[in-house]
């Protein structure tokens, strides 16, 4: 089960998302499409980033506490993950505020 | 000390396109901070967690050495870049959508 420690943290930042999805009545599903786009931007943005950097080794992962499917058999698959899951757990919590605070509303009428 | 200056670097690239280049202005609506300020006690929480456990390590040349929930004080600066271009860009592009649509 050490193979899933960076797994399961990503596992549990996804249940929250489906949780705030369901529970705040976001239905990002409708709106995947403008997701995809935002998140090809930083996955672009951060994964080069993020590649070059364990390439020089400023960070690097420990080999039995990942699932072991790495891009360019350096970068694991945890990373592209976190930067599909953590960018959709950010637009999630900003559209449950929105409508838990009705900011939006008085913003948009501006 | 190469993540520091990326990671400001980030923050830097975030602020110019969120208030110049696609001007969502996120860092100048409430909204934003009240988001960034419930996000960020769960990138701590993740941060000691992935640290802790040693699941990510981090080269101490390329840090200054302050750590904060067992994390480099940079990957704040990392974090803060990452949501506020996240929701900078999602602004953007729901407003293109709305003028498309009149």
């Amino acid at each position: 089960m050490a193979h899933f420690h960076y797994f399961f943290v990503l596992a549990f930042i996804g249940l929250c998302a489906v949780g705030v999805n369901l529970g705040f009545r976001i239905r990002i599903a409708s709106k995947l499409q403008q997701f995809l786009l935002v998140d090809a931007l930083i996955i672009v943005l951060y994964l080069s980033w993020d590649i070059w950097a364990v390439f020089k080794k400023s960070w690097y992962f420990d080999p039995n506490q990942i699932i072991g499917l790495q891009l360019f058999g350096r970068l694991p698959i945890e990373e592209i993950l976190f930067f599909v899951i953590v960018p959709l757990m950010g637009v999630l919590t900003y559209s449950a505020l929105l409508k838990l605070t009705g900011w939006g509303a008085t913003e948009e009428a501006r | 000390m190469i993540y520091s200056d990326i990671a400001l670097d980030a923050v830097m690239v975030a602020v110019l396109l969120d208030l110049f280049i696609v001007r969502s202005k996120m860092m100048t609506r409430g909204i934003f901070w009240l988001t960034y300020g419930l996000i960020l006690p769960f990138q701590l929480l993740t941060n000691w967690w992935l640290t802790a456990n040693k699941i990510v390590m981090y080269s101490e040349a390329e840090i200054i050495g302050r750590r904060i929930a067992g994390a480099p004080v940079e990957d704040l600066l990392f974090g803060f870049s990452l949501i506020l271009l996240t929701l900078s860009l999602w602004e953007f592009f729901s407003h293109k959508k709305l003028s498309k649509q009149n």
